[in-house]
């Protein structure tokens, strides 16, 4: 039972980012529909008609989404719930989750049904739907919880994810809005509406964050030691890259006219959604962690966090797979065991036997064998970007140097470095992890090879490994933090977490290298492989002792 | 440090972590044992979903008795503080005796809405775990333990 509160711990999250997402792009939706897209002079009645009628369509099938994550969201929660606490239906009904939960599946629901008719008040009737959909989604959140300032928290609350809906939720009907609208004009008065409303957004998404976390974080030590603190960073450095992209968008509006810019913004705009739904996970993230204010015992120091991550020589080197904790059942520290007696400690104290240990050994040396092979990537990469040297286009062979490590090293206990049978180890999802894993890197490998051999090859196949790569990295970002916030997970997190924005970036990054026009793609074709460096740099500085 | 029994270290065995040691508050510090290689594994994520547990939104702040105290007597009021409110006609209690044995104990009316408070009885002298289960009014379950000793 209790590892199904686990389980449910990591799909709630989930769920929970479903929920942002689809309230953002309800709020998005239905403030493009009859603001952005609203009648003005110089613009086409067709144009517009076209667009509202799309912008529509996609708000359905957001609402549509909404209430199926919203009610897998309620059934899970409380089939949990009744299952542990041994209360029936009844009693489930009356709690704040499920009261709350089911107001906002009933306005997702409803919005759905209304979206699909015509009729006056059909707008009145949507802007109050959202509206109730928001309320009832933060009444689930941090702030509805809290007992000082619940009040002020709820209003900044509501105001930042309103502001986030405005903004990202919305990017996705402006870039449905330029597929649709057929004309220049009518894309550029979309453009030019929409940017002002960005701003705006972005000035009250920036000040009601910022005062979220001074009550949620409360000081410097906190953002920094904590897995809050260090997943709101996160989110703070992918912000900054989407008002990066902003910022070009906003300087390009104003300096050059509507031929120039719109083919360029589409593109743009493409990365913009990839990322924006990307901090809105982040968020869901934030949300099922406890505030960092709150961890007065569990925040980890400057000096611990230098201790762990100063630089060292890497460890290539590694212990016997038969000198690994998974040889002798119970891994646990005990007294009276020899092979489990305490023989140190890690830099945040914890207890290591001599197994543990080479258990930490081992997963450090994966993890810098790893760094170098990404480290050779990226630099390959950045090789073939000067295009003095084009055998380095064959950088994502060394995907496959990968895959062979993750199948030997990754399950030690298994065939081939352990006694157990290649074939009969396939149910154990742990394993099976290892191995689809395993198997996607060969995928990868011979699929961007292809690319890289055929760099004119058009359609969505070379789009598929710079999708993956930032989808990937987003859901590393979303199931990274850890059970209480102890310190050795905080600082197993503080390895991770950058490098799943950068993973991020360098995913966007490729994308727009693919999809802006030849003569824009410089600067993007430069920043992925400097990811992929960076990356296999903390990599080769990860470490567990 | 806590003993874990036979069916927790079965259960560790099988997951995808190590799991060091369980403690007073919150239960166990999760580690990978598998490097993350890059971005190239973390698009794995997106095809295995790997499940980690991390439910703790709720966080006891304070308890009576606390976490690793001794205490005299066959009868002991119970009190636990929170982080955030918690529902608690929704939360659970559990003692387990010095020889395992589970008894749930019924909450008291709250107080105030971030606290849970309850009695034990027939106390004997031995090691008590404290189980606490609370359903956050956010939606988030937590658990966790106290863990104290009877003279």
């Amino acid at each position: 039972m209790l590892k199904l509160v686990d389980i449910f711990g990591y799909l709630s999250v989930l769920l929970r980012a479903g929920t942002l997402v689809g309230q953002s792009f309800l709020l998005g939706g239905v403030l493009f529909m009859y603001w952005i897209a609203r009648p003005g002079k110089d613009v086409s009645a067709d144009g517009l008609q076209r667009v509202r009628a799309s912008t529509l369509r996609m708000f359905r099938i957001a609402a549509i989404g909404l209430v199926v994550v919203q009610l897998l969201y309620l059934y899970v929660n409380s089939a949990v719930l009744m299952a542990t606490e041994e209360i029936g239906l009844r009693d489930v009904v009356g709690a704040n989750f499920f009261l709350a939960g089911t107001v906002l599946l009933a306005a997702a629901l409803l919005a759905a049904l209304i979206a699909g008719s015509q009729g006056r008040y059909v707008p009145h009737c949507l802007s109050v739907l959202v509206v109730i959909v928001l309320a009832a989604s933060v009444m689930t959140n941090h702030a509805a919880a809290r007992i000082d300032g619940r009040a002020w928290l709820i209003l900044l609350t509501s105001l930042h994810e309103a502001s986030t809906g405005f903004w990202i939720g919305g990017l996705p009907f402006l870039l449905l809005g330029l597929y649709v609208a057929g004309d220049r004009p009518t894309q550029w008065y979309l453009t030019q509406r929409f940017s002002q409303l960005a701003l705006v957004s972005v000035a009250v998404l920036v000040l009601s964050g910022f005062g979220m976390s001074l009550a949620y974080v409360g000081s410097w030590r906190s953002l920094i030691g904590t897995s809050y603190g260090v997943m709101l960073l996160a989110k703070i450095m992918m912000l900054a890259a989407m008002l990066a992209l902003g910022g070009i968008n906003f300087l390009m509006l104003r300096k050059y006219g509507p031929d120039d810019v719109v083919p360029r913004l589409r593109r743009l705009v493409e990365a913009e959604v990839g990322i924006g739904i990307t901090i809105v996970l982040a968020a869901a993230s934030l949300t099922s962690q406890p505030p960092a204010v709150d961890l007065v015992n569990d925040t980890v120091s400057t000096s611990h966090i230098w201790a762990r991550f100063r630089p060292e020589w890497p460890r290539l080197s590694s212990p016997d797979a038969t000198a690994l904790s998974t040889r002798l059942p119970g891994q646990v520290v005990s007294p009276l065991d020899p092979t489990r007696q305490v023989i140190t400690y890690t830099s945040e104290g914890s207890p290591l036997s001599v197994r543990l240990l080479n258990d930490r050994k081992w997963s450090e040396y994966n993890h810098h064998w790893m760094g170098l092979i990404v480290i050779a990537m990226g630099v390959l990469a950045v090789l073939a970007r000067t295009g003095h040297a084009k055998w380095a286009e064959n950088w994502p062979l060394l995907m496959i140097g990968i895959a062979i490590f993750i199948f030997l090293r990754g399950d030690p206990e298994c065939w081939p470095l352990g006694p157990k049978s290649f074939w009969t180890t396939w149910a154990d999802p742990e394993i099976f992890q290892h191995r689809a894993a395993a198997l996607l890197c060969l995928a990868f490998a011979i699929f961007e090879l292809r690319v890289r051999r055929n760099p004119s090859q058009g359609g969505v196949l070379p789009l598929i490994f710079p999708l993956l790569c930032a989808v990937g990295a987003a859901l590393l970002l979303t199931h990274s933090h850890g059970n209480a916030n102890l310190r050795e997970e905080m600082l197993t997190e503080l390895s991770h977490t950058p490098m799943a924005v950068l993973g991020v970036i360098a995913g966007w990054s490729r994308w727009l290298e693919l999809r802006l026009p030849p003569e824009e793609r410089t600067i993007p074709s430069w920043i992925w492989p400097m990811c992929f460096v960076v990356i296999g740099a903390g990599l080769l500085n990860y470490r567990e002792i | 440090m806590a003993a874990l029994s036979a069916d927790d270290e079965e259960s560790i065995l099988r997951l995808p972590y190590k799991i060091t040691y369980s403690s007073n508050l919150e239960v166990c510090t999760l580690r990978r044992s598998v490097p993350a290689p890059g971005i190239f594994l973390l698009t794995a994520l997106l095809i295995t979903g790997i499940a980690q547990p991390l439910w703790a939104h709720a966080i006891l702040m304070e308890s009576k008795p606390k976490a690793n105290a001794t205490v005299t007597g066959s009868e002991l009021p119970i009190w636990l503080r929170f982080n955030v409110r918690v529902d608690g006609g929704r939360s659970r209690l559990q003692l387990i005796g010095p020889d395992g044995s589970a008894v749930s104990l019924e909450a008291a009316k709250q107080t105030a809405p971030n606290i849970l408070e309850s009695r034990a009885t027939g106390l004997k002298s031995g090691a008590y775990k404290l189980h606490w289960q609370v359903l956050a009014s956010d939606g988030h379950i937590s658990r966790g333990e106290v863990d104290f000793t009877v003279n």
